[in-house]
This record gives C-alpha cells, sequence and structure tokens, in this order.
C-alpha cells in the first residue's frame, strides 16, 4: 500500500501496518455547550470512559468503546462532534482569532467550520462556503446542533470566491484523493486511483492561489489535505510560493509532527516546504494529514 | 432582515412563555426567510457579508407551522437554559416513553402551549407541547432516535 510514499514517509512499514488497524474513535467536546470535564463524567455515568487524545488540549478525546458517536443523546444536544484527531489540529493550527472575520472555503461537512466557531467563542464571522447546495443541509445541520451563531453559508466555487472583501483567517481545506482516511481494514478494502484524483492538483492550486489573494496583509491561511501525495501537498504550496509574495509560517502545534518533503523521485520542492507539517497514521493514530500555514510577505 | 414588529412578537414569545429575557437577543440579528427566521450575531462583518449570495446565516431560531409560529429545537437548545418557567424535567425513562409517539401525564399548573424538555443538570432537550394534563413530544424523531437511549 502506498508504496510509491516509501522514500518519504518515516519507518515506512510501521506507517503501513498503522493502515491495517481500525481507526480509533475520536470525538472533540463542544465548549460552546458543555465543560469537557462535565461531558467526561456524564459518560462515565453511561459506562463510557473517554480518554484525552493529547494531555495539551482538553477538548479532543479517544472514545474506546464508542463505535458511533452519532448515536448517543449528547451527540443530539450538540455536546460533542464525531472528528478525526489530525482535523482538529487543522482548526488549532490555523487558531482565528476571537471577532475576526474568517473564510472557511470548503466547508462542508462543517466539523472545521463549528471548531473553529468554538475557539472564537461564537464571536466574529466565519464564512462557511461550499459549492454544492446538497451539501449545505448536511453543513447547516452540524452548525445549528453544535450551537453555532456566527456563521453564514456561501455556495460559491472555491476558486472563484468574489475579491470584495479580505480576510483575517481562512481555511483552505481542500477536496483531495483522501489517502490518509484509507485503512485496509478487510481484504476487500483497497486503495484506487480515479481520473477525478489525477485533476485534484490543478483545482488545488487555483483555490491556494484565490485564497491567498483573499487574504489580508497581516492574515493567515491554512492550506490543508488529507493526503500523502506530494503532488496535492508540496507542490501546491510550491506552486503557490513561486506565484505570490507567500511565505510559510511556522507550526507550533504542540504535538509532534513530520516536516514537510522537499524531495520526491526526481522533483524538487521549495526548501520553505520544511516549515510544513506531515501527520502520518502510525505517529499520531488518526488520519493523516498535511498542513501548511501561510502568511505574506513584507 | 425582519421587522421590528416581527423581533418584538418572536422575541416577546419567548420572554412571555419561557422568561426568556428579550435583552439577550440585543446582540443578534433576525432574518425572515419564506417560513422561518434566521438568528445571527451582529457583528460589523456582517455588512461585508452581505454583498455575498447568501444561502443560509446563522441558526434557524422559529418556523412557520401552518398559521402558528414556533421556536425550533436548536433555538431552544441555546437559550433554554434561561428560560424561568414552562420547564419540564424529565428523565430517560420518560423521554423514551415521549420518543414512542406517547404522552406523560402531568400537572404544570400552566396554561396551554410549548414547554422545554429538561434532563437533570439542565440539559435542553428542545420543546413538548402540554395540553389537557398532559406532555407530547414536539422533538425530532428523525433526529433523536430511541436507538441513542441505549447508552
Amino acid at each position: 500500500m502506498f508504496e510509491k510514499y516509501r522514500q518519504v514517509v518515516p519507518e515506512f512499514l510501521q506507517f503501513q501496518k498503522s493502515l491495517c488497524q481500525p481507526l480509533p474513535t475520536h470525538l472533540r467536546v463542544n465548549r460552546l455547550k458543555i465543560d469537557p470535564g462535565h461531558l467526561v463524567s456524564l459518560m462515565e455515568e453511561k459506562g463510557l470512559s473517554f480518554r484525552r487524545s493529547s494531555d495539551k488540549n482538553k477538548t479532543m478525546y479517544i472514545a474506546p468503546g464508542l463505535d458511533s458517536p452519532g448515536n448517543v443523546l449528547e451527540y443530539f444536544l450538540g455536546y460533542l462532534h464525531p472528528q478525526a484527531f489530525t482535523s482538529c489540529l487543522a482548526s488549532i493550527v490555523l487558531s482565528p482569532k476571537k471577532s475576526s472575520f474568517v473564510l472557511d472555503m470548503c466547508a462542508s461537512p462543517g466539523g472545521k467550520t463549528s471548531h473553529m466557531a468554538q475557539l472564537m467563542d461564537n464571536t466574529g464571522l466565519i464564512i462557511a462556503n461550499d459549492l454544492y447546495p446538497s451539501r449545505h443541509s448536511s453543513l447547516g445541520h452540524t452548525l445549528e446542533r453544535l450551537g453555532v451563531l456566527n456563521t453564514v453559508i456561501t455556495a460559491y466555487q472555491a476558486q472563484e470566491f468574489p475579491l470584495k472583501q479580505h480576510f483575517d483567517f481562512i481555511l483552505a481545506d481542500v477536496p483531495c484523493s483522501g489517502e490518509g482516511k484509507f485503512r485496509k481494514i478487510s481484504e476487500n478494502s483497497e486503495y484506487k486511483e480515479t481520473k477525478a484524483r489525477l485533476a485534484l492538483p490543478d483545482l488545488q492550486k487555483k483555490i491556494i492561489l484565490r485564497g491567498f489573494d483573499l487574504l489580508r496583509e497581516d492574515g493567515v491561511m491554512l492550506y490543508s489535505t488529507c493526503t500523502y501525495n506530494p503532488g496535492e501537498n508540496e507542490s501546491v504550496v510550491g506552486f503557490l510560493l513561486e506565484n505570490r509574495e507567500a511565505k510559510l509560517l511556522p507550526i507550533n502545534v504542540g504535538f509532534d509532527y513530520d516536516p514537510g518533503i522537499t524531495e520526491w523521485g526526481d522533483k524538487k520542492y521549495d526548501k520553505r516546504l520544511e516549515r510544513a507539517a506531515r501527520f502520518y497514521p502510525h505517529r499520531c493514530d488518526s488520519v493523516g494529514f498535511f498542513m501548511a500555514r501561510i502568511g505574506k510577505r513584507g | 432582515m425582519a421587522s421590528e414588529d416581527e423581533r418584538r412578537c418572536l422575541f416577546g414569545y419567548l420572554k412571555e412563555r419561557f422568561g426568556i429575557p428579550e435583552d439577550i437577543f440585543k446582540e443578534y440579528l433576525l432574518f425572515r426567510r419564506k417560513k422561518s427566521w434566521q438568528l445571527i450575531k451582529n457583528v460589523n462583518q456582517v455588512t461585508y457579508a452581505s454583498i455575498l449570495k447568501v444561502s443560509k446565516v446563522g441558526v434557524r431560531a422559529f418556523q412557520k407551522v401552518g398559521a402558528y409560529v414556533r421556536p425550533t429545537t436548536r433555538i431552544i437548545q441555546i437559550f433554554g437554559h434561561k428560560a424561568t418557567k414552562a420547564k419540564f424535567e424529565i428523565d430517560e425513562e420518560q423521554l423514551a416513553i415521549l420518543l414512542s409517539g406517547e404522552k406523560l401525564s402531568v400537572d404544570l399548573g400552566i396554561d396551554k402551549g410549548y414547554v422545554i424538555l429538561t434532563l437533570k443538570d439542565n440539559r435542553i432537550l428542545g420543546l413538548g407541547f402540554f395540553v389537557n394534563g398532559s406532555v407530547s413530544s414536539q422533538l425530532s424523531h428523525k433526529e433523536l432516535r430511541q436507538a441513542m437511549l441505549i447508552y
């Protein structure tokens, strides 16, 4: 599996082994509605024990024995949201400040949008954009269930989002091949390349440029994917560095990660890409992720 | 945008029926759609957003049901903890009864109308309807399923 990444993924055998393990149930406690300690005690009363995903964060938990977090009363009450640990890290790395103006370019299904609203304590305004109106229902449902009151939903193509205003923070969690979500949990599960996936880098490049152009001079953008593919990660961010006055900002998330790569096969990427972050399943027991934190030069 | 009259009427109902202070809605904007009203925090940036083609704003707060208007489950879940009356605390067994479509007989000593259903520790479920000495569920059976009570 993913043999083509043997040269870039550290501890490759452990990486492959981790792909044969089921993903643990990760969830985020919604501080907009409940204190994490209170939720943990409520779940303990039901015989469910939650374990913190990390000592450094009080809202992210692993829930062994809870296979379907969407099937508990606390889900209906908006106290929790099933969300991969690394997916949560994206909002934390971006860290939108209270009262800021935020654009989530590809917002559905709303996990990261609602997490940002939580980090902003329901202040400021988030534009949650998603091209497909068919996804607005689940996006809106997630935001309403979690008590998010600072969001507007729009339906533009991310790469053509109107250049009418600039944002303090932008999340470009772009459509990707989703390799990081793949787990070979049965003999039949197999990762397949499709033609649609081959077209993704072009779209991702357009989105990252538009995101950058929508950013305020002192704004911060996060480009993220859940794939290992350097063609959708370092190559795309490198394209931005070539075409705009962009810089990569350090990622101080408080969790271990591997740096972005600067070489893959015969391809060479900008050295500055070492500032990007790669999260691998064998190191964090979650979905594989890539993140680059971007600012403007000068 | 909803008119001042609509705001007064809708927030006035929450005050009159549940004792939820109208003041807390001063920091919110209320938008009118065909059959619903959406609530969002009133911040400067909303002005910038108004030049975009918007498909949805904030949380759906009220909806028309026939000739009547009722608060949504979600808005009650958000602001219900501010309520001082027309609240009815149930346990999970009683919730299971309501979700099965049956009513709970109870003397609440209030006029007929909506009541806020809560679980212990002021966990707000949403709305029930009180009439003729019994309460029925107004909770969405699609969103709150009996299977959720297994844990």
